[in-house]
């Protein structure tokens, strides 16, 4: 599996490649971190360039270099790549532009299988989108973000599960709320849900919500898979059944100390894009760190 | 939906989302094209009117690549019959075509030489290690250099003097935060303000003399140019740096080891080379090319002729001018020139001075400072969201339209497009010294708008008791 976790800065995005990294080991996936900087106006789009190769003249890095830098070295003192290759290092002026608004980081040695430190410039969804598009990317880790915009595009239009970490607390006590019903990607989920919560070992509230007082019959299966599922998986867990509107429902049994976990929306594009969905809205509402798996 | 699979119809909705200026630019002109001509405008100025409404839409949105925009400008001024293919093609092409081609290739050419650290230590031998001292030198130095070079050569030299500077002090962004912005928009606003200083200080300079020639307004020379522009320059720049000054106060008032180092680093990179010499003896003489030789060979086959030099003597490699050239950018500007002249053509660039003054005259009497205000406020606020240069391809022809003296209006917008002060978008030099990452975008509204109204006042001052004395 391949995982890209995106982060923009050394203050906000530790929470998040920290999570970002441990589902990652818990998955046993390659991991790629990108920064995307700020778009170039096109009318600049040569001369931002050229001063940024003078830069190197002067030993100097770029924008986000040093971001990428730190990220590396919170890995290895994290022992999230393997420390008999440390002394490989991080070379930050040997940037090999890909593309005109990609660049990668030459890491040497083993270092270069680990992980990838890729650098890009332009409209986040975008470079997301291509870089998920590129390296064929399975989960896609990224901080929260203030703007309604941008949680609705990336699951609108990131062809990959997204993990929004958000009021991540690495001293809190967390547990996992994963939402079970018959939708199709359930299933995927649930399995997602199960490494999750082995690699944080918690203890899963495998959720069914229904509107109505009468639980479908669908609904029952489903959660008497899970609840088989999670059994032989063998991850501490409990099965409930709640009545009421879904969103609301599972924000508030989250709180802000669960991780939810739950399938991606199946209706169609253009219904998503105007009326929203069930994952869109949890995402934007809930206060907690929430992965939508696609 | 629609035979079309999920994967599709993301796709598509995706596309539809992100090109949204694109289909509103086709909507509007599709309504404005059905939309009668007013009685005072020629079907033709109406249509030219309409490519120019959606180019300025494509641009400001960024929909489409440049080159895109330009293209889309030529086929539909002959699509629409406003002229011939022969006749688009040849206003396409011109004197300031080359010359933004030729300065942009001239560009990459001197800032590959290495010239830079030479620039660190003449200026920090000149300004000492106290702050406003450096920050004078590189508003100064800034300014002078990129009245002759163009403003994002001299940016590029200067923008590492800066960082190192900036690193040398601290590597806390929070504790050099102040200063880095300070150094850093010395470097923007004084690039800014030197690009009008000379005709070669900014592609716009020689879009307009461009059209003086076009519309018969005679010939302005490279001196003639310094002699109306300069003093505006020099009067803007201690007041640029007070204003600096004023809004950045750094926390260190000297940057003692900071210089040090600085010094210790560029000294390293030893005695002047042959080519670094060549680099500057060609430069003077293109310099002198563009003093005496413009009004026979034109100011863009001088620059041309320098990069035809830089290359035979080795100095710069055809696929390093090749890469690091805006391409895009000189067919755009090329495009825009050509619908400036087909506005001029077709009477629209008539009809929009007419219509801005009768609006205009609602609210002042004085038509002299209503044309004064058009012009220059006009292309000032527009080049903070277009460029300075398509600004002045589109506003030259309104502006040399609206009566008045057409020099002095001409100068005055040509002067304004520099005022490119507000926004990371205005000009390559805002965004090359956003590209470090150590200005946020909410700073260059700060200083910006302090320095926008006081270009606006001196440009008054300037065009109004200074310039009739030498038309």
């Amino acid at each position: 599996m391949k995982f890209l976790i995106a982060i923009g800065s050394k203050e906000f995005s530790e929470t998040t490649l920290e999570l970002g990294m441990r589902v990652a080991r818990a998955f046993k996936a390659s991991v790629t971190i990108v920064y995307v900087g700020e778009k170039i106006s096109a009318f600049s789009t040569s001369e931002v360039l050229m001063a940024q190769e003078n830069l190197e003249n002067w030993e100097l890095d770029r924008q986000g270099v040093d971001v990428l830098e730190w990220a590396y070295n919170y890995l290895v003192e994290n022992d999230y790549i393997s420390s008999s290759a440390e002394k490989e290092g991080f070379i930050g002026d040997k940037l090999v532009q890909t593309d005109d608004d990609r660049c990668e980081v030459f890491l040497e040695g083993k270092h270069t299988q680990e992980v990838g430190l890729i650098l890009r410039n332009g409209d986040i969804i975008q470079q997301l989108r291509d870089e998920v598009k590129r390296s064929e990317i399975d989960v896609t880790i990224i901080g929260a973000s203030k703007k309604r915009r941008m949680i609705h595009d990336l699951i609108q239009y990131i062809d990959s599960s997204i993990f929004v970490v958000k009021n991540y607390d690495r001293k809190r006590t967390y547990k996992m709320v994963l939402a079970v019903n018959d939708a199709p990607n359930t299933k995927k989920a649930v399995k997602y849900g199960v490494r999750v919560a082995q690699a944080f070992d918690l203890e899963i509230n495998a959720l069914t919500i229904s509107n109505t007082k009468e639980f479908r019959d669908n609904y029952k299966k489903a959660s008497a898979w899970a609840d088989t599922f999670l059994r032989r998986a063998g991850v501490k867990h409990s099965i409930n059944l709640e009545y009421g509107k879904f969103i609301e429902t599972i924000n508030l049994i989250a709180g802000d100390d669960h991780i939810i976990v739950m399938g991606s929306s199946t209706r169609s594009p253009l219904t998503k894009f105007f009326t929203g969905s069930k994952p869109l809205n949890v995402c934007e509402k809930c206060n907690c760190p929430a992965l939508i798996v696609k | 939906m629609l035979g079309l699979s999920n994967q599709a119809l993301s796709n598509l909705l995706y596309w539809v989302t992100r090109k949204r200026w694109l289909i509103f630019a086709f909507a509007i002109s599709l309504f404005l094209f059905y939309v009668p001509s007013p009685e005072t405008l020629s079907p033709e100025g109406h249509r030219t009117l309409i490519i120019v409404v959606i180019a300025i839409i494509l641009i400001v949105g960024e929909v489409i690549p440049l080159p895109a925009v330009a293209i889309l400008i030529l086929i539909l001024e002959v699509i629409l019959g406003i002229d011939t293919p022969n006749g688009v093609a040849n206003s396409f092409m011109s004197d300031a075509v080359f010359f933004i081609m030729g300065s942009l290739m001239l560009a990459v050419a001197i800032v590959s030489q290495g010239l830079d650290k030479r620039l660190a230590l003449g200026i920090i031998k000149m300004t000492g290690n106290k702050t406003w001292r450096i920050v004078f030198g590189f508003v100064s130095i800034s300014a002078i250099l990129s009245s002759f070079i163009g403003e994002h050569t001299v940016a590029a030299m200067m923008l590492p003097v800066a960082l190192t500077l900036v690193r040398n002090t601290s590597t806390d962004q929070k504790v050099v935060h102040r200063l880095a912005t300070l150094l850093l928009f010395s470097i923007a606003y004084g690039c800014a303000m030197g690009s009008i200083g000379t005709p070669s200080g900014g592609g716009r300079n020689v879009i307009m003399i461009g059209y003086f020639s076009e519309f018969g307004l005679g010939n302005i020379s490279y001196l003639d140019w310094i002699k109306y522009a300069y003093p505006m320059l020099l009067l803007e720049i201690p007041i640029a740096v007070l204003i600096l000054w004023m809004t950045f106060k750094p926390n260190q008032t000297i940057l003692d080891s900071a210089v040090r180092k600085l010094k210790v680093n560029v000294t390293k990179a030893g005695k002047m080379t042959g080519n670094q010499v060549m680099a500057i003896l060609i430069f003077v003489a293109v310099f002198l090319g563009w003093v005496f030789l413009s009004p026979y060979l034109g100011l863009g086959i001088i620059a041309l002729i320098g990069v035809f030099l830089y290359l035979s003597f080795g100095l710069i490699e055809w696929k390093d001018i090749n890469r690091n050239t805006n391409w895009g950018v000189i067919i755009l500007f090329g495009a825009a020139i050509s619908l400036g002249i087909q506005m001029k053509e077709t009477g629209a660039a008539e009809w929009v001075a007419n219509q801005s003054i009768s609006i205009m005259s609602m609210l002042v009497d004085d038509i002299g400072f209503m044309r004064w205000f058009i012009s220059v406020f006009l292309t000032g606020l527009l080049t903070n969201i277009l460029s300075n240069a398509a600004t002045v391809a589109v506003l030259g022809p309104v502006v040399l339209d609206m009566g008045g003296n057409p020099i002095i209006l001409g100068l005055a917008t040509s002067i304004a497009s520099a005022f490119a002060y507000l926004t990371i978008v205005a000009s390559p030099t805002c965004m090359i010294i956003h590209s470090s990452g150590l200005v946020k975008s909410s700073d260059y509204l700060k200083a910006g708008w302090k320095l926008f109204i006081m270009s606006m006042v001196l440009l008054f001052i300037i065009s109004n008791f200074y310039w009739p004395y030498l038309s």
